[in-house]
């Protein structure tokens, strides 16, 4: 009787948490997901930019660009931009006068991210972000400098 | 009648007693009629007796009869037995089931909460770059969760005439 109660009982719970878990990747889905946008400048020296606001780089962002292979010792965060993206739709991050990013959802949890300076596009990429993971876009700038558009997201 | 009497008279019976004796108790039932009755109540108790015995044959000999009983004895007085041990297969299966269930559980949550469509588990496969930019390239921390890709963006002829920031910012 024990030996046929088992398998019944297994495959009832089994059974349950497939379809607890189903749901849960359809909520996790159509919920929002949010990102942190910065707009960061690398430079050689300590001294901020000239000519712009900035300040130290949020703790959450800071110790990954230690692992980035990465010449600049000083980092400067212009600009913080928290945005959130609908499953299915489009968001827009202006990170500057100049320079916005555009995040859309596509389905299956792809991102596509698109970087537009001067109203030209700069790179457009598909991929996936997962939860805490960060998507850094970055160039050399004149004077030995660098500028990183990082883009993080949250949930 | 004293026991010796009694005893000679039995003894007459089983054909024990010396022919002398015999016949001096013989002579002694001739003259005594209480010791003739206890001869013939013996004689009779005596037949009675062999006629029973014969009666009753074992189904089974001797030895293997007592070596029955002996062996009842010996169970009865050995010590009940301590419960044998649970197999390790029985402990291996209480084990495995449960930890069956929590692998499966844990394959399918895996599996159902990748998105659906991917083409493989590793990361580099989930991506498709578009780049307009020809010499990008891109480094992927896996540890970190990072992915930089370096753009030869802002180009030298763009920001010639810009300050430091001017492209980007």
């Amino acid at each position: 009787m024990r030996a046929k109660l088992i398998p019944a009982t297994s495959l009832l719970w089994f059974s349950t948490a497939l379809v607890l878990l189903a749901g849960a990747q359809i909520h996790a889905q159509a919920a929002d997901m949010k990102f942190h946008a910065y707009l960061l400048w690398g430079k050689d020296d300590s001294k901020p930019p000239e000519g712009k606001a900035s300040k130290p780089v949020d703790p959450e962002v800071s110790p990954k660009l230690k692992d980035l292979p990465l010449k600049w010792a000083h980092w400067f965060q212009l600009n913080r931009v928290d945005f959130a993206v609908p499953a299915g739709a489009t968001n827009e991050a202006p990170m500057s006068e100049h320079c916005k990013l555009i995040v859309k959802r596509l389905p299956d949890s792809e991102l596509e991210v698109s970087l537009v300076g001067k109203g030209k596009e700069v790179v457009k990429r598909k991929q996936l972000l997962p939860k805490d993971e960060m998507l850094v876009l970055g160039g050399n700038a004149p004077n030995s400098t660098g500028w990183l558009v990082v883009l993080k997201r949250i949930e | 009648m004293d026991y010796d009497a009694q005893l000679k008279l039995q003894a007459l019976l089983d054909g024990e007693l010396p022919e002398a004796e015999a016949s001096e108790v013989t002579q002694w039932l001739a003259r005594d009629t209480e010791a003739a009755a206890l001869r013939d109540e013996l004689r009779n108790t005596v037949e009675a007796l062999a006629g029973f015995e014969t009666g009753i044959q074992l189904p089974e000999s001797r030895e293997f009869f007592w070596s029955k009983v002996q062996r009842d004895i010996q169970r009865l007085e050995t010590p009940a037995a301590k419960p044998a041990p649970t197999p390790l297969a029985a402990l291996l299966r209480r084990f495995l089931i449960p930890a069956s269930a929590v692998a499966v559980l844990f394959i399918a949550g895996v599996v159902l909460t990748r998105p659906i469509g991917q083409s493989g588990f590793t990361p580099a496969a989930e991506i498709e770059t578009a780049l307009a930019d020809s010499g990008a390239f891109t480094y992927h921390d896996y540890s970190a969760g990072t992915t930089l890709v370096w753009l030869t963006y802002p180009a030298d002829s763009e920001v010639a005439d810009n300050d430091e920031m001017g492209t980007i910012e």
